[in-house]
Order: structure tokens, then C-alpha cells, then sequence
């Protein structure tokens, strides 16, 4: 057990921003211990770096790894067997967790080798493509399933539904029925040593917390919680659980889900306003977990509630790394909406972000859907929307490389007499299409054969008639298959079409063989530098009305109609495009020799559908997010805007109301909207030496993470993503 | 359709109006103040601009230029302005861009064409365009046609403007104004002369002239250290405000140290290279010495 109890004086009395301070000041502490740990690029997930717990894996298979449903069951199942509780008497929760099972299989052996894609494997090799075969979660599941049943509950619909069933669906029932008894006895465990614990604290107030914990957990180890502090215990733990097995995943509508319970206990006289706060931050603290607040109900109506503040101003007071998206839609809420633009700059922390709802609605009725369906997608990941408990989606596991497909494209045009951007553009088209099927082909093996690797154990339990259907989500246990297809490095090539056309074919600067050849050279070679800022100084995607931002749009059109194509060679089964690169700029970027846009080989792809830096001399925000606009395949998924503005720019109520504006005109046009509040000196400085600000937070992506934990060469691409948009000075 | 010459557009604009603008850098000015933050503004005509941290030292432009302008002299790049025709050769191959055009000739509909891509940031924030300089009205007819054509889409304009040219020839261009800002720099008429070149004795009759056209607009002081400053200076220029009618607030702006690196592009010498903008705090204190006089006072940037 990993415990902080006895560390106060016995008659120490604490307010909760007391408590607050103490637990955001530990969270410090570890996240620096993280960040001495090394780098890495991805959500910090409220894990614990700890040494009391290693846990080693029992594999299934003689490469070592595991595969199905009873290895990942047996396995998950003794991690909670030995799990050691992780207790801070100053919080209001229990549910840190210290692993991902998922993670602790061998890197190289995640993909069950029965089931074989070497065809396959051989074009993703080719345009360096990451084919999301085997990754895990990824779709949201809907908390409120098991905030109605309890895990007792669960268990009770498992085995009901067990017995309607043959024999084929045993090994899924006996793999999830042993799961859920797992985590009851755990649940159980953990109360009993809360109540231990609670007999040792000798400070009254956090023995009387302990005690309450204690019996918080006893009751919701299988039992259905009823208050909205039992609900965020629950939640809590889910998290955990849920991390635990596989990193996965969303929460979902926070300030929905908890309103019922809010006000039944405000009327109850058993909450307040302060207790509700003090409980969701730490949820927050618990988990950076993704949560919606505000947007519509199905029917247009908005759904921002007195929780909806009070989740706002917890968010503020613990003030960590936390992934909270506002919907923007017609029917808002604005001062709920200027507030939390308000927080935004007060914190500097990368929260909240921003989603529209009229274009993610629109977008994903064209793909067949109802209005009202489409309202019910939440924000619930980094770039990504989902409906919770109805969809399998993937989402933010596939990345098509389309600078690496240009690579391919470009030396092919070479090899060609009379070389055009015409010409080019039909190779490039070609190959595309190549790229894209085997993308999508590679996406129906992962359908037809994840329960052969990995079974989603935990999430299947979430999802709305899939425990009545005894199978596996990726076998048919969904509602919806909507496949999240992104295309990555969209700036990359516009900039080098635009390249080639401006400077070869419009200004007649240099002839392609002379650009192929310097190329080839990595810009190394005699007059390389010299032509590189000739490419590299050209009409660029993202700087308004451009020869880059044709080319974007027409490369846009190109790929969403064949991601589209998909859904016609793969029958039902929805394929929506979007453009995002998640943390993979560097790796993606790693493989590509230099570019006709003056990029060098190796150097990163663009992020997500930002324009390259450089874009503009000014580097004005809304020529970069008109072009972004512009690219928008408009299908329910995103290709969203990253966005660093300085703090000065909102230092009092008219730059906030100037930043209010800002955010709707960007969303007019846009799907979601990330933003990185950050002084340049403060980033540069903390570029230098990272362990000065171990709570600076930047959203790095779609997620939030605090930046001393980015390796060095992912923050210098934060840093320089800050710089592009404070212009040339 | 007429032609200005303009060295800049910068969309997103923050500090020029309110809301969201987009702001228009008119090339060519009528004063000479000492302290500019946009020397390559002041001109009429275009110069070229060197930035030596660009360069990438291929020497293009000591092959390529006619008249033997560009040297080196000592390893360090030197450019002979008496001798250089404009011809524009070297611009056009330094593909570093360290040599720069300060200013192009742009006609309105050009303009316009990267002022619609922002008209939603407008409207959303009651923002719209803003005609800056050098000085906007050493070019008031192309001023005023681009004014209309914003007009005519529905975008709010402003002008900043030193107000230095006679009311009367620029009444047609300032009465079709949303806004306008100008700045009353030095009170005393000596010293506005001794720093600015030209006395202000035209500014404030031109401020009192046009208080009656109804246009509202904002007066500016910026704070120059040693210069403009002064309590004295401040409360002088406050008093005279205080009858004005359609005056929305008068301003004090921030010292503004971003001209350094332009000053060295023209070979030119920056005065205040060594000042640095005020503090919030030393702001917030005059701000409080100019309350009581009648005038609504905002410090800025």
C-alpha cells in the first residue's frame, strides 16, 4: 500500500482549499519525478511512478506476449489481486492506478502472429502508415450503464445473459463474469484497508475521511452509488480500471451525468457548492481524463447546468492538467462559455478547449445519421468525438502518411519525361488510393481478429445491448462502426505542390531535374541552402487565399473521397476522414526525405491540419484557421486547430471579450479548437531547463501534459508552433 | 481603380480598435518623430530593407545588382543607398528574404482581397479594419476608396491618423469614418517641433474642428521616456480634452521597443534603442495623476 496517513497533527483542521493546495503541491512533486524519469509524449493519465508494485506478465504465447480472452482476463485478474491501494487521507477519493496491462506486453508483439498481414504490412511500410491494427480502446463507453447497475449489477446482467446463450459465447461471458468478480473483490479489499487506515490516522479530520472512504467503497464495490460523491468515487474508480487494462478511455458528458445526483443531494441538504467542487477536483487530480461540459441535448436545447459551473471552477482551483471540452453550439450558454475563456487565460493551462457543434453535427449527418444521434457524439478524446456506449470507432489510431505518399508520388513523376504538377498530382492520386485501401483493408483484419488479440474486457461492459449480444465489441457488440481514417502531413504537401508550381512552372526559378537533384542532396549540395529558401519562401497553406492553401484544399477533397470510397468497399462498416497527426509529427516526419517545400529529410511533418511555421510573416491566427476551415472533410470527425496565443493578448475584459470573439469566428468553419495560453519567454525558458516549471501545462496535442515530461525534441515543437504565431520579430 | 503604397497588412490586430481588426500600414509620413516604431513607414517612397540574422550569405546580390550596391566591407554586408536605383534585382533573387521591398504598391481591390478573408473575426467582435501608417492621409484618396469598398461590404473602419493635414482636405475621408484615433504627442508647440519636426498648433485646431464632424474617436498619447512622459505634458493634453463632445477616451500607449531591428535594416539609428516600455505599475500611477479632468483615461499598449 502506498499511504500519506499521519503526517498532521492530530487536532490539524483543514478547508478544501487547503486540501487542494497539499494535493496539487504532491501532484508536483510527482510529476517532476516523472519528468527526471524521461520524456513522454502523451496524457500524463494521473498515473503514480512507484516501486512497491511490479507486476510481471504471464504470456500466452511463446513470444511472450498475450493473446485472447482468458490471457487478458487471467491477467488483469491478478493484477487486481495484488494491486496495492494508493490512499492520500487529504483527498476525497481513492482509484490512483500504476500500470497499463496493455503496455507491459512486448512492443513488437501486440498483434496476435496467428492472424497474419504481411501483404498488407508491406504498404503501410511503403507510405509509413499506422495502420491502428491492434490498438486498443479508443471509443467511449457510457458510465452511466454502470452508474445504474453497479458492478454487482453488471455481474448479475452477465451471468443472465450467459445463460440465454450457447456455448460459443462462453469464453466471452467466463472472461468478463471473472473480470467484474475481480474488481468487486478489489473494491473490497481496498475498503477494508481504508479501514485500517482509518483506525491508525490520528488526525480527526482525515480519520473521519478515511472512515467515510471506507465506507463510501464498501458500498459501490458492487452496489449501485447514489449520492454524487459515491457517483465520483465510482467514476474514480472506473478510470483506474479501465487505465489499467488498457489505457482506455473517455468519461464523457461530466456535468450531465452528475446533475441528477447533484441535485438530489443539494435538496437533500446532504452537498453544497464548495463539497461539489472539492469532489470533482479531485476527479480532476485523480485522472486527466477527457470530459464534455455544455452543448446541446438531442434536441438543441442547451445542457449547461449549475454543475457545469461549479466543474469549471473546480477545474480552476485544483488547476492541473485537465482535458475539458466546451461545445459550442447556437442555444449556448454565453456567460458560461466567457467564463471559461476567462479561465482559460487566467490558468494558462490548456484548458478548456473548444468543439463546434454545428459542424461536427452537420458533418456527421451526411454520414446517414439523425440529428439527434449526432448531438449525443461527445468530445472524448484528443481530436476526436464519439457517442458514448453506441459506436467502435478507432479513433486517433490511424495515420495515413500523405508526406510520405508524396515521396513515393514525387520520385515516381521524376523517373517521367516533361514532369508537372498536374502529372504529379494524378501519381500522387494513385498512390493515395493504394495507401487509403490498404488502410481500410488493414482496419477490417483488425475488425475480424482483435478479440484474438486484445478483447476489450473492460469497455465492452459499457456499451448498450453488447452484453445481451455475448460478444466482443469488434465481433458486432457495437451499434455503430464508424472508423476514424486521419490523414497526416496535409501541410507538408500542399507546401511542396505549391512549391513546384509557383516557382518551377509560374516563375520558370529552376527546372524540376535541378529541385530532384538538390533534393536528393537533403538541400546539402552547392546552391542547396540557396534553394531551399526559394521552395521554402513560397505561397504557403495557412497563409490566406494561397497557391498552399488551393493545393490543401484540393489534396482535402482527394482524400476525403477516398477514405469515403471505403464505406462502398467495405459494406457496413461508416469510414470518416479527418486530418490529425496526434504526437507522431516527429516519427512521421522521421522517414521522409527532404520535401520540394524546403523541408529538410527527417524533419517533422506538420501537426495535425496547421500549416507548417513560417506559414505568414504575421502569422495571424485567422488566416491560419480560415485555411484550416477550408480543409475540413466535414464527415463528424475533425481536423482541428492548435493554437498558441500569447497571454497579453487577453490581459483584461476587453481582451477576453476580444478572445470570446475569436473562438466563435474560429468555429464557425472549424471542429475543434486546442489552445496553448503561453508566454514565449516563459516557454524558451523552460525549453532550457524543464525541471524549473514542473507544472507548466501545454496542450500538446489534444491532450493536455505538462510540459517537463516531453522529451526535448517535442517540446522544442511546441516551442517552435509558439513561435510561428508570434510572427517574425 | 487607384494604387497605394502600403507596407504592411496585418490581420489579427488587437491594438489598433476594437475587436478584431485587420490593420492597413500606409507608406510615407509628414512628421518626423524621433521615436518611431515604424521607421520603414516614414518615407514616400520604397526603400530596401537588409536583415542581416536572414541572410545566408550566398552572395547573390553582390553578383546580380547593376549598380555595385551591395559589398562587403570588413565581412560585413553594406549597402551604397546613394547609388541604388530601386531596380529590385537583388529582392527578387534573395530567396532568404533579408532583402525586402519596405513597401508595395497594392491597389485597393488587392487589399480588399485579404481584408473579406476575415470578415467573420469582424462581426463576431465588433472589430474591422484599420488604415495605419506612416501617415494615412499623405494618401487620402486611395484611403478613401478603400474605406468605401469596406463600406460597401459592411466593415467597420478606423483610422490613425497624426492629424496633422489641414481639416478641410481631409474631411471627406475622415467624416466616413467609424473611428478615428490621433495622437496629440508634446503639448508644448517648441518641443513638439523640436521632436516631431513640425509644430502642433494645426493638431489642436484640427482636434477641435473635429469634435464637430461626430465621428467619435480616441486620442493617444505614446509614452516616450524623457519626452512624452512628463506629468506636466499629460495633464496639459488631458485639460485640453476635457470640453471635447465625441472623444471616447484618451489613451496613453505604451512605449513600443519593436523598432530596433527595422532601424538597422534601413541603416538607420534607433534613438530608444536602450528604452524599455513602462511598467504596469508606472502606468497605473499616471493613469491615476490624469483622473479628474473631465476625460475618460485607459492605459494601453
Amino acid at each position: 500500500m502506498i499511504q500519506f496517513i499521519n503526517q498532521f497533527p492530530a487536532d490539524k483542521k483543514f478547508t478544501y482549499d487547503e486540501r487542494i493546495a497539499l494535493l496539487r503541491a504532491r501532484k508536483v512533486e510527482q510529476t517532476a519525478q516523472k519528468a527526471k524519469n524521461g520524456g513522454a509524449n502523451e496524457d500524463d493519465y494521473g498515473l503514480i511512478v512507484q516501486d512497491e508494485f511490479d507486476f510481471k506478465l504471464e504470456p500466452s504465447h511463446p513470444n511472450g506476449s498475450i493473446y485472447g480472452y482468458r490471457a487478458w482476463c487471467s491477467n488483469y485478474c491478478r493484477i487486481l489481486q495484488t494491486h496495492p491501494l494508493y490512499v492520500d487521507p487529504l483527498d476525497a477519493f481513492v482509484g490512483k492506478g500504476f500500470l497499463f496491462l496493455e503496455r507491459l506486453r512486448p512492443k513488437d508483439k501486440k498483434w496476435n502472429p496467428d492472424y497474419p498481414y504481411d501483404e498488407l504490412q508491406a504498404i503501410f511500410n511503403k507510405y509509413h502508415i499506422i495502420s491502428g491494427i491492434d490498438n486498443c480502446h479508443h471509443f467511449t463507453p457510457d458510465l452511466q450503464i454502470g452508474l445504474d447497475l453497479g458492478w454487482g449489477g453488471i455481474l448479475d446482467k452477465l451471468k443472465t445473459e450467459r445463460a440465454k446463450h450457447d456455448e460459443s459465447h462462453y469464453e466471452f461471458y467466463d472472461a468478463e463474469i471473472e473480470v467484474v468478480e475481480n474488481i468487486i473483490a478489489f473494491l473490497t479489499r481496498c475498503a477494508d484497508e481504508l479501514e485500517e487506515l482509518s483506525g491508525k490516522e490520528n488526525n480527526s479530520v482525515l480519520k473521519a475521511n478515511l472512515a467515510d472512504m471506507a465506507k463510501m467503497n464498501r458500498k459501490i464495490a458492487a452496489g449501485v452509488p447514489e449520492t454524487f460523491k459515491e457517483v465520483i468515487q465510482w467514476l474514480c474508480w472506473f478510470s483506474m480500471l479501465s487505465r489499467t487494462y488498457n489505457r482506455g478511455s473517455a468519461g464523457g458528458q461530466l456535468d450531465e451525468m452528475l446533475r441528477p445526483y447533484y441535485e438530489r443531494d443539494v435538496e437533500k441538504g446532504i452537498l453544497t457548492d464548495e463539497d461539489a467542487i472539492f469532489y470533482m477536483a479531485c476527479l480532476f487530480l485523480q485522472d486527466s481524463r477527457y470530459f464534455q461540459l455544455g452543448g446541446p441535448d438531442a434536441n438543441g436545447n442547451d445542457m449547461t447546468s449549475k454543475v457545469s459551473y461549479l466543474a469549471l471552477e473546480a477545474a480552476d482551483r485544483i488547476n492541473i492538467a485537465c482535458n475539458l471540452t466546451i461545445r459550442i453550439h447556437d442555444n449556448m450558454d454565453m456567460e458560461f462559455f466567457k467564463k471559461s475563456v476567462a479561465y482559460l487565460f487566467k490558468n494558462k493551462q490548456g484548458w478548456p478547449r473548444y468543439s463546434s457543434d454545428n459542424n461536427l453535427v452537420e458533418g456527421f449527418m451526411r454520414c446517414g445519421y439523425s440529428k439527434e444521434l449526432a448531438r449525443r457524439r461527445v468530445a472524448a478524446g484528443c481530436h476526436w468525438m464519439c457517442i458514448p456506449g453506441m459506436e467502435y470507432t478507432m479513433n486517433d489510431t490511424v495515420k495515413v502518411n500523405l508526406a510520405k505518399v508524396f515521396e513515393v508520388a514525387f520520385d515516381e513523376l521524376m523517373t517521367l519525361p516533361s514532369p508537372s504538377t498536374e502529372k504529379l498530382f494524378d501519381i500522387y492520386s494513385k498512390h493515395l488510393k493504394v495507401a487509403v485501401d490498404a488502410t481500410g483493408a488493414g482496419i477490417m483484419h483488425h475488425l475480424k481478429y482483435q478479440t484474438k488479440s486484445q478483447p476489450e474486457l473492460i469497455l465492452n461492459l459499457f456499451q448498450h445491448g453488447l452484453i445481451e449480444k455475448g460478444v466482443n465489441i469488434t465481433d458486432g457488440g457495437a451499434n455503430y462502426y464508424n472508423m476514424c481514417v486521419d490523414g497526416s502531413g496535409i501541410a507538408v504537401v500542399a507546401d511542396s505542390f505549391a512549391a513546384l508550381e509557383q516557382r518551377i512552372e509560374q516563375e520558370n526559378k529552376l527546372s524540376y531535374g535541378e529541385l530532384y537533384t538538390h533534393i536528393e542532396a537533403n538541400y546539402e549540395d552547392k546552391n542547396g541552402e540557396y534553394v531551399r529558401n526559394l521552395m521554402y519562401h513560397s505561397q504557403r497553406y495557412g497563409g490566406g487565399d494561397t497557391l498552399g492553401d488551393k493545393w490543401a484544399q484540393k489534396i482535402s477533397v482527394l482524400y476525403t473521397s477516398l477514405v469515403r470510397d471505403l464505406c462502398n468497399q467495405h459494406k457496413g462498416v461508416n469510414f470518416i476522414p479527418g486530418f490529425f497527426s496526434w504526437s507522431n509529427t516527429i516519427l512521421l516526419g522521421s522517414t521522409v526525405k527532404a520535401t520540394p517545400n524546403g523541408r529538410k529529410k527527417g524533419e517533422p511533418i506538420n501537426h495535425g491540419a496547421n500549416p507548417n511555421g513560417g506559414f505568414r510573416k504575421d502569422g495571424a491566427v485567422t488566416s491560419m484557421c480560415n485555411s484550416i476551415a477550408a480543409v475540413q472533410p466535414m464527415y463528424g470527425n475533425t481536423a482541428p486547430v492548435q493554437l498558441e496565443v500569447d497571454p497579453g493578448i487577453a490581459g483584461d475584459e476587453e481582451g477576453i471579450e476580444k478572445m470570446c470573439a475569436m473562438i466563435l469566428g474560429i468555429m464557425k468553419g472549424n471542429t475543434l479548437l486546442n489552445i496553448n495560453i503561453i508566454d514565449k519567454d516563459k516557454i524558451l525558458e523552460a525549453h532550457k531547463d524543464p525541471t524549473k516549471y514542473p507544472d507548466l501545462v501545454v496542450r500538446v496535442t489534444g491532450f493536455t501534459a505538462y510540459f517537463a515530461m516531453l522529451s526535448e525534441d517535442f517540446r522544442q515543437l511546441v516551442v517552435d508552433r509558439i513561435l510561428a504565431v508570434n510572427g517574425e520579430e | 481603380m487607384k494604387s497605394g503604397l502600403i507596407t504592411d497588412i496585418q490581420r489579427f490586430s488587437l491594438n489598433d480598435g476594437p475587436g478584431i481588426r485587420t490593420t492597413v500600414f500606409f507608406k510615407g509620413c509628414n512628421m518626423r518623430c524621433e521615436w518611431c516604431h515604424n521607421p520603414e513607414t516614414i518615407c514616400h517612397q520604397k526603400e530596401i530593407m537588409f536583415y542581416a540574422n536572414k541572410c545566408i550569405g550566398c552572395g547573390k546580390c553582390f553578383e546580380i545588382c547593376p549598380a555595385g550596391v551591395h559589398k562587403a566591407v570588413d565581412g560585413i554586408h553594406v549597402i551604397d543607398r546613394e547609388k541604388c536605383t530601386l531596380c529590385g534585382k537583388c529582392v527578387e533573387n534573395c530567396y532568404a528574404e533579408a532583402l525586402v521591398f519596405s513597401a508595395k504598391e497594392m491597389t485597393s481591390d488587392e487589399i480588399m482581397g485579404e481584408i473579406l478573408q476575415d470578415k467573420v473575426y469582424y462581426t463576431e467582435s465588433n472589430g474591422g479594419v484599420t488604415l495605419s501608417g506612416g501617415e494615412v492621409t499623405c494618401q487620402k484618396d486611395f484611403a478613401l476608396e478603400l474605406v468605401e469598398k469596406c463600406k460597401e461590404n459592411g466593415i467597420k473602419t478606423a483610422v490613425e491618423t497624426n492629424l496633422l493635414m489641414p481639416l478641410e482636405s481631409t474631411k471627406d475621408l475622415l467624416s466616413s469614418l467609424d473611428l478615428i484615433m490621433f495622437d496629440i504627442k508634446i503639448f508644448d508647440n517648441g518641443k513638439h517641433k523640436e521632436h516631431t519636426g513640425v509644430p502642433n498648433t494645426q493638431i489642436l485646431e484640427n482636434a477641435k474642428k473635429l469634435d464637430e464632424l461626430g465621428v467619435p474617436f480616441i486620442v493617444r498619447t505614446p509614452l516616450i521616456p524623457g519626452v512624452t512622459d512628463d506629468e506636466e505634458n499629460l495633464v496639459s493634453i488631458a485639460k485640453f480634452l476635457s470640453p471635447f463632445k465625441n472623444i471616447l477616451y484618451y489613451e496613453l500607449l505604451n512605449f513600443n521597443p519593436l523598432g530596433s531591428s527595422k532601424y538597422k535594416s534601413l541603416d538607420g539609428e534607433d534613438k530608444f534603442e536602450n528604452a524599455r516600455p513602462f511598467t504596469n505599475e508606472a502606468l497605473k500611477a499616471l493613469e491615476a495623476k490624469l483622473s479628474g479632468f473631465g476625460v475618460k483615461i485607459k492605459v494601453g499598449g
